[in-house]
């Protein structure tokens, strides 16, 4: 697999079509429901993903949650001495209770931010309910927090990931959301940002240059290292990001991101999961290298025509509305979802699930799916 | 006819979220002896015209964000002046994320745009059993029921929620929009709900309709 990915990255024309879908979520409530069908009992996930003959998206190792096998984000992250930072789990164990919340708070000499998380349905990931950016002063607090922070290399995460997987995927990385996304989604929230945004336009601007500043100092905690692909996990929609937001904030962003990423030798991607019909047409200015996600209607709000249009020659990963992998959905509608796909995007795609397979989403469709992609190759 | 412009100017005011300048005419109408309710109808008025403009592509989401905000500012000035005689609201909304799902972006946009378009809004929140649904829709009687799930694994609470309503015989008094992104018009027609809503302004659109 690794030379087709390496061919995508490289806009080589003529490789194998790579399916790369995303099964970790699946496997995991499954798994703790006891549900998995009874052909992988017995099986961990990277054996699953053997059995169906596919490859995972990210090998990083042991540690944090949310990732295909083991890691989002590749780095580890030391703070400031003056910053304290307190968790507290309200209760039970990984989804036992239905109230179970993580809380962090940070305490600085500039005074304390505190976030509540709530563990998600099925325990596998967390979500906020209190962010912790509230008002001005937070920003403050912040800024200083991120302003002694610093970010390294996690080598032995790479270390068991290159076990694993070393050779057969390329590596890739994450990055924090691009900074509007990363206010609106990971630290004040939606409709904090939107009026922090409107009331404060001048501190909000220059708040987000000290989010970017973040950027650099990971993007630069990256160089020289065995990586081939950085993906910023904005969670894209314009509905939350609409186009004056865009390209105010976003566009800007970009540009100034992707030359240090181009320079360090690698591409880069974004998570673009939400609706998009307004921002695809701007996706080009970005001078990102792939989309990942663009969920197609029925799911989102495109067509795959109009995700061609707007992407052009970027490349896309993924691009099978999840809910066309449930039972409710013909399979007759899938497949021909998935050839339309295959002759809109080839050599600019890898396929996937947009974002990934329900917990109630049939595996053996992956299988079908696995054929498809074979029959394809073997056509080309 | 005397209060044409100041009208204007607090629709004006509204629409291009000038907010200071809202206070101010807002005030100046109150000064005037302009009746609290008359001021809250212009500032509906503003807030179709904010609609339209979002129907036409020109405001989005964010934008009905700020107009809420705006207009709230205005209502904070008015409030002391309806005390004890109470805006009529146009209907009310019975909204919760269901069971099993604690995706709530889509509904709090939903609730808001819902608040701004003059409904009464009971929201129940995320993670909602078919039970406490139930029993929210007996006691607050409402017009409208909205349900929102965004995983699939959630999404036969819908059919399951709307056989309960029957069974307790409140099915024919209330109208149920769902929403969430996972939703597909096959799947809530067999669901047997009233309209799926792809997106909160389409939501509040149907309640209008609706109500």
């Amino acid at each position: 697999m690794y030379e087709e990915l390496m061919a995508v990255y490289e806009k080589k024309e003529g490789s194998p079509l790579v399916f790369q879908p995303r099964l970790r979520h699946w496997y995991d409530v499954n798994f703790n429901a006891g549900t998995l069908p009874e052909r992988y009992h017995g099986m961990y996930l990277d054996e699953v993903y053997g059995d169906l003959g596919v490859p995972p998206r990210e090998v990083w190792g042991p540690r944090r949650i949310g990732s295909e096998l083991s890691g989002y984000f590749a780095l580890s992250i030391v703070d400031g001495d003056d910053v304290e930072i307190w968790t507290r789990r309200l209760s039970g164990y990984m989804g036992e209770s239905e109230d179970d919340y993580l809380i962090t708070e940070y305490r600085t000499p500039m005074g304390s931010l505190r976030q509540v998380q709530r563990y998600t349905e099925h325990g596998t990931s967390l979500m906020n309910v209190e962010y912790f950016l509230k008002d001005l002063e937070d920003l403050k607090v912040f800024e200083h927090i991120l302003g002694e922070r610093s970010y390294g290399w996690d080598q032995s995460r790479y270390e068991w990931g290159n076990v694993r997987y070393g050779g057969t995927i390329p590596l890739r990385a994450n990055l924090e959301r691009s900074p509007v996304m990363w206010l609106i989604v990971g630290i004040m929230g939606f409709k904090r940002t939107v009026t922090m945004i409107w009331r404060h336009p001048e501190e909000m601007k220059e708040f987000m240059g000290v989010l970017e500043d973040e950027h650099v100092k990971q993007i630069e905690a990256y160089r020289g290292k065995p990586v081939e692909e950085l993906n910023f996990g904005d969670n894209m929609h314009h509905d939350l990001c609409p186009p004056p937001y865009f390209r105010e904030y976003v566009i800007p962003f970009y540009q100034r991101a992707m030359p240090r990423v181009h320079a360090q030798g690698m591409v880069a991607s974004s998570h673009f999961d939400g609706n998009l019909k307004t921002l695809l047409p701007l996706v080009g200015e970005t001078g990102l290298d792939g989309l990942e996600c663009v969920t197609p209607l029925p799911q989102g709000d495109v067509t795959i025509e109009e995700i061609k249009e707007g992407m052009g020659d970027m490349f896309l990963r993924d691009g099978i509305p999840a809910v066309y992998m449930c039972p409710w959905t013909p399979v007759e509608t899938l497949g021909s979802h998935v050839r339309e796909l295959m002759e809109a995007f080839y050599p600019r795609l890898i396929l996937g699930i947009s974002d990934l397979l329900p917990a109630n989403g049939g595996v053996e469709r992956i299988r079908l799916v696995k054929e498809m992609v074979d029959e394809f190759n073997a056509e080309l | 006819m005397a209060y044409e412009e100041l009208f204007g100017e607090i629709k004006s005011a509204l629409v291009e979220f000038e907010v200071d300048l809202l206070k101010v005419k807002t005030q100046e109408a109150l000064d005037q002896g302009v009746e609290a309710e008359k001021i809250i109808s212009v500032l509906s008025e503003g807030m179709d015209v904010v609609g339209e403009r979002y129907e036409a592509g020109e405001y989005f989401v964010t934008s009905l964000i700020i107009a809420g905000e705006t207009m709230k500012e205005a209502l904070e000035l008015l409030e002391p002046h309806l005390s004890g005689r109470g805006g009529a609201k146009r209907g009310k909304l019975v909204m919760a994320t269901v069971a099993g799902d604690i995706h709530d972006i889509g509904k709090n946009i939903f609730t808001t745009l819902m608040g701004t378009a003059g409904f009464e809004v009971v929201d129940l929140g995320v993670d909602v059993s078919a039970e406490a649904i139930v029993a929210a829709v007996k006691e607050h009687g409402p017009d409208i029921l909205g349900l929102s799930a965004l995983l699939t694994t959630n999404l036969e609470q819908f059919p399951l929620i709307v056989e309960m309503l029957e069974k307790e015989g409140l099915r024919s008094g209330v109208k149920i929009v769902v929403g969430g992104a996972t939703v597909t018009d096959e799947f809530a027609e067999g669901a047997g709900v009233d309209a799926l809503a792809k997106s909160a302004v389409e939501g509040v659109n149907i309640c209008k309709a609706w109500v």
